[in-house]
């Protein structure tokens, strides 16, 4: 059980306002043949779809913040543009201190090359520098167990495997801001608690983190607060039991339809 | 511009390994492996100089090194861009889920390629030791020759990764339009050859400048105009200038498209 508290310290994550349209496309010219097709077709083939409608709230140091919402609602939205993926179409978003992103966990791994060389090469997408990832290299082949497959291609990995050279890679970047994505479901029961107990350690040092789960279990027990999300609204912002309680509501609430949205492809 | 100079110094660690990584890929598992690197010149300069010097009697002595003086920048641009049209596309996955800066990737793509370039060096001067031919004290010179085509790759990387992601047929387009610039391009001929009255028409050809410059103090030792200079060096910076803008507009969008 966890209780909802605002925790003082310094603002992380301000939104305000924040707007993110994306263009949803039919049937984009991607081609010439279909440029031309088009010249003589002459209606608009995309309309425009609103994934965030105007959402504000303020995160501080030190918060454990999930987001919650059904598929397309804009939670991932969210997390990519405090990520920096995305520039919001309006709105004003602040973030301070360093973010780490989990949202897709060995996103550029190249198949090609060995877990080793992939350590630095993602560390450096990531942000980090050279000396950096080498003075951590250590500490990521003792997390991730890959033992003499280190050394071995990524493509020969299983997805196991994988996973936890990415999550090994993305944590030990230490960041001020931990964004995930569901990502919580890591590898074998072992691994999942090693996971949590890096989590766990995360929040005791004070850092932020803000997730997007679907395990309303997990969100109860991880995190102080709560955000609902619902068609691009934030329809809720507080104590975890409350707006997951709200949340459920919504789930079984057979009379309302929800467009999925494609932001999260 | 300054910009992208902060850009590059930010990312100079994650701009090398990645032009690493293109490498070791391109060559592992190849049994040659960076042998490559010099052995393509070395068998495209064999096939050209048979075509145009042996079958169709080019009246210049020495072909190989009058060919090759130009043939070996001009892979490294034409390689360049065929490599950065790509660039941005094929990492779209990446810069769906990790916030980088995107000029990094056709940065990449062409140090990747100038690392070739300055590895297929190696042959040229073997073939220079094979042929007896005189190392002239203009090479000093090949500095700017090289830093204008640079510059000028620099620029059309920037310019057709970008367009690519918005319309996918820029990288066929330029296969084709690379081809054709390379007839046009004093490479196999020099602009000698070319009729006095055609000739203003293969002026405008911007590559020309940096391609005769690296032919002039290679193979013939002589330095060109101060003018020619001028201009080669202008061309790349305002290439760069303009394909860097063009592309720093749109990096916000690419992310929806690729």
């Amino acid at each position: 059980m966890s209780s909802y508290e605002r925790i003082a310290g310094a603002e992380r994550v301000c939104f305000r306002d924040v707007v993110q349209r994306f263009r949803l496309i039919h049937e984009r010219p991607d081609t010439l043949r279909e440029a031309f097709a088009h010249l003589f077709r002459k209606r608009t083939s995309y309309h425009d779809f609103e994934a965030l409608k105007g959402v504000s709230f303020t995160i501080h140091e030190g918060e454990t913040v999930a987001i919650v919402g059904r598929n397309g609602s804009g939670k991932s939205t969210i997390l990519k543009i405090i990520a920096g993926v995305y520039r919001p179409t309006a709105g004003e978003v602040r973030v301070s201190g360093q973010v780490g992103a989990l949202i897709e966990l060995g996103a550029g791994f190249h198949p090609d090359l060995t877990g080793r060389e992939n350590i630095v090469l993602n560390g450096l997408l990531l942000g980090l520098s050279k000396r950096e990832i080498q003075s951590r290299e250590q500490q990521i082949l003792d997390f991730a167990e890959l033992g003499e497959f280190i050394d071995s291609p990524v493509k020969q990995y299983s997805s196991g495997m994988y996973m936890r050279l990415g999550f090994a890679v993305a944590t030990e970047i230490d960041p001020d801001v931990l964004l995930m994505d569901e990502i919580l479901a890591v590898g074998d029961a072992a691994f999942q608690q090693k996971c949590s107990a890096r989590i766990d350690d995360y929040r005791q040092r004070g850092k932020t983190i803000v997730l997007v789960s679907h395990d309303l279990s997990t969100v109860r027990q991880l995190c102080h607060r709560v955000l609902l999300v619902h068609n691009g609204v934030l329809l809720e912002d507080g104590p975890a039991n409350q707006v997951v309680a709200r949340y459920e509501e919504l789930l079984h609430n057979p009379g309302d339809t929800v467009m999925s949205a494609p932001a999260s492809s | 511009m300054g910009q992208l100079i902060r850009e590059i110094l930010k990312n100079r660690e994650l701009i090398w390994a990645l032009a690493l990584k293109e490498l070791q890929v391109r060559y592992k598992r190849s049994a040659l492996g960076f042998l490559w690197a010099l052995l393509n010149p070395l068998l495209m300069m064999v096939i050209l100089t048979m075509v145009f010097s042996t079958v169709m009697r080019v009246p210049v002595h020495d072909y190989p090194i009058f060919l090759i003086s130009t043939l070996l920048p001009w892979t490294f641009f034409s390689q360049s861009l065929a490599y950065s049209v790509e660039s941005i596309v094929s990492n779209g996955d990446l810069l769906k889920k990790v916030y980088v800066a995107k000029s990094v990737f056709p940065l990449a793509a062409i140090v990747s390629n100038l690392i070739n370039f300055l590895l297929s060096m190696v042959p040229l001067v073997l073939l220079l030791v094979v042929f007896r031919f005189p190392f002239y004290r203009t090479w000093f010179y090949l500095v700017i020759p090289f830093a204008s085509l640079f510059l000028f790759t620099l620029g059309c990387g920037f310019f057709f990764a970008m367009v690519n992601v918005f319309f996918r047929d820029m990288a066929h387009i330029l296969q084709i339009v690379l081809q054709a610039w390379f007839y046009f391009c004093p490479i196999i001929y020099s602009l000698d050859f070319v009729p006095a009255r055609y000739r203003p028409l293969f002026r405008l050809n911007p590559l020309a400048y940096p391609l005769n410059g690296f032919r002039l103090a290679i193979y013939y030792g002589q330095l060109p105009s101060l003018a020619s200079m001028a201009m080669s060096l202008l061309v790349g910076i305002v290439a760069l200038a303009v394909g860097y803008r063009l592309f720093q507009r749109s990096q916000d969008s690419l992310v929806f498209y690729v």
